[in-house]
């Protein structure tokens, strides 16, 4: 058999991994660190947001935004050489679908944004992703506006790597980035009640996931008020 | 029977193995070593040759298998030097997931499992042991499998390797933990005597894809359903492995997300006719397995509060409904005809199991069974012509322009 070419090694192997449940291979490696690279804008630059995926192209319109310093990798790593935390990155990848879509049918999507926020925590590391509700920067994405269903929902984050995974995962998304000077500005939002129907035949053998789960991931200030 | 219910037997995570009868380990009274699944012999020769060996691993129709594959092709398919525009990006984006390593530090065990094992007596003991030990070896298939290709890809195409590697750690973690589980119950499982002993299936890689895209996306459904029914009704956890399953399962979800990717780098099995009967043929192959298998098993999901039957349907429909993202077409499980079929199939099913009981010459048996094969291949062939479902991923699928997200 194909197989058995490697059987010592592979016996060697299983017998090595399966002594000890949480045995494995150092997952800290640094490779990959940076799937983009920014070259770094002239600070106070007026430009525009701009887009640099492909998937839908025209130009948006041009609204005044200030770029501010660039773009250190925030990838997903526990990397001992990050860069210092004052320069932050200017530039912000999504994800985007309607409302109902991201926060009531897809439930997987609830456990993947709990299983990172879980590690974020284990590890210390800064959360770099959001959820948001109607976001603003939707303006400038015509060609994407035009497709959704509204109310929409992106998963906004700094980590381009990341966002590449969820789009996989997530498949019927939209996709794209773009840049903006500050936080508070990126992830700006109209703020709007969601709700969305009950299922009308739920057969799981379970309750569905509790409505405002998405809470944690919205941007700090945006936190819808409970009704 | 139905060749296409042989490969999938090692598919559906919890339904894959052998009974484990033979206690081979005489001389250790408190310590059984399983070394596989026998067909139910009542007493192990206590010196067993190695042809009494060879004959207790008994490959059946529903037994499970290993999978291997043409190791040669897919370093081919997967070679950056020949195909320079493979799509790597969505390969670096997974292995920046597994090399995260979510489940890192989660596989720790604690007394309650002894505890609760020992409370687990009567038949149902027994049902847990099998339940522990298909499980298991669903898991170390995995295992054996990804650390090969890990291997052989290596030189020709490093991230893929990498992954293939990263994948067969939480297999081998997930093998090690269940295995762990058995020695509650005083068994272990000889991981080493099943790798070579073992029979392995061979597929194309094609074939692999398929499989075991829907191994790892059935699996996740079938670990977050009973995870999520029993958080419900804890009443029925009769014992804290299941508190695990939702962090294991996002590990299988992700191997799915993963075998999705290698599909999308390779859109010639994906995009043509012959690409949809494949995935229409692996989609069934797959959930009559599961459904016949577990229907055998009620038992193990009724100890634990669920109705098989009903469970089954639902990992069965959302299984679907995730395949049919990539999946160029997918059956119409949803179709209330889908489930009648099934149900025909699990009598049919029975009947076969119930001549095998019977005291006949193998002659007649054969005789007995040939109707009722030829029954069962009818209703698989109805429910593969059943329409199916176009489907696919948005990054190909012929709807994308119309659709609305």
């Amino acid at each position: 058999m194909a197989m058995s070419s490697g059987g010592v090694g592979l016996l060697g192997s299983a017998a090595a991994l399966l002594g000890s449940p949480v045995a494995g291979t150092s997952m800290r490696g640094h490779t990959n660190v940076a799937m983009w690279s920014c070259p770094l804008p002239p600070p106070f630059r007026h430009c525009d947001l701009r887009r640099h995926s492909s998937s839908l192209s025209s130009p948006p319109p041009s609204p005044p935004f200030v770029v501010a310093v660039a773009a250190t990798d925030s990838s997903n790593q526990v990397s001992p050489t990050q860069q210092p935390s004052e320069s932050k990155s200017n530039k912000y990848h999504f994800v985007v679908a309607n409302a109902k879509f991201m926060l009531d049918e897809e439930e997987h999507f609830q456990e993947l944004l709990f299983e990172r926020l879980r590690n974020y925590g284990e590890r210390n590391k800064e959360q770099d992703f959001w959820l948001v509700i109607e976001p603003k920067f939707l303006d400038n994405f015509p060609n994407i506006t035009k497709r959704l269903r509204r109310p929409a929902v992106a998963l906004v984050s700094t980590n381009a790597t990341w966002i590449t995974f969820m789009k996989l995962r997530l498949d019927r998304v939209l996709a794209d980035s773009y840049e903006a000077d500050s936080l508070e500005e990126a992830l700006a939002s109209n703020p709007i009640h969601v709700e969305f129907d009950k299922p009308a035949n739920w057969v799981a053998p379970y309750p569905k996931y509790e409505y405002g789960w998405w809470e944690p991931f919205l941007p700090a200030g945006c936190r819808e008020s409970k009704v | 029977m139905a060749a296409e219910m042989a490969l999938l037997k090692p598919i559906s995570k919890f339904a894959n193995t052998p009974r484990l009868t033979n206690p081979r380990a005489p001389s250790r009274p408190r310590f059984t070593t399983i070394r596989m699944s026998a067909t139910a012999q009542p007493t192990a020769p206590k010196k067993p040759t190695e042809k009494a060996k060879k004959q207790a691993i008994k490959e059946t129709l529903l037994a499970p298998r290993f999978y291997t594959t043409d190791f040669d092709e897919m370093e081919q398919l997967f070679n950056t030097e020949i195909n320079k525009n493979l799509n790597q990006a969505e390969f670096e984006a997974l292995l920046q997931e597994f090399k995260t390593d979510y489940n890192q530090t989660h596989f720790v065990r604690n007394k309650e499992f002894k505890e609760a094992a020992d409370k687990i007596q009567g038949p149902l003991r027994q049902i847990f042991v099998e339940f522990l030990e298909r499980s298991c070896t669903a898991e170390f298939s995995g295992f054996l499998l990804y650390k090969e290709l890990g291997r052989r890809l290596k030189k020709t195409n490093p991230v893929v390797a990498e992954i293939f590697s990263l994948m067969s750690r939480d297999e081998a973690r997930h093998a090690g933990f269940l295995n762990k589980g058995l020695s509650d119950f005083n068994l272990a499982l000889d991981l080493g005597f099943l790798t070579k002993a073992r029979k392995y299936t061979f597929f194309k890689p094609k074939f692999i894809f398929y499989a075991t895209y829907l191994s790892e996306k059935i699996g996740y459904w079938r670990y977050i359903t009973i995870y999520r029914h029993l958080k419900e009704n804890p009443e029925y956890r009769l014992y804290p492995i299941f508190k695990y399953f939702e962090n294991w399962c996002q590990d299988e979800n992700r191997h799915g997300d993963f075998f999705s990717a290698l599909m999308k780098a390779q859109p010639q099995f994906l995009n043509d006719w012959k690409a949809k009967l494949w995935s229409r043929f692996f989609c069934l192959s797959v959930y009559v397995t599961m459904y016949l298998n577990d229907c055998q098993r009620t038992a193990f999901y009724e100890g634990i509060g669920l109705n098989t039957k009903e469970f089954d349907m639902h990992v069965i429909i959302e299984t679907n409904r995730t395949t049919a993202r990539i999946f160029p077409a997918v059956l119409d499980v949803e179709n209330p005809e889908f489930k009648r079929k099934l149900d025909r199939m699990v009598v049919i099913n029975e009947k076969l199991i119930a001549v095998g009981e019977t005291e006949d010459i193998p002659l007649v048996k054969n005789l007995k069974r040939i109707p009722l094969i030829a029954a069962l291949a009818s209703e698989l062939l109805a429910a593969y012509l059943m329409p199916p479902i176009e489907s696919g991923s948005v990054d190909f699928a012929e709807f994308e322009p119309q659709l609305v997200y």
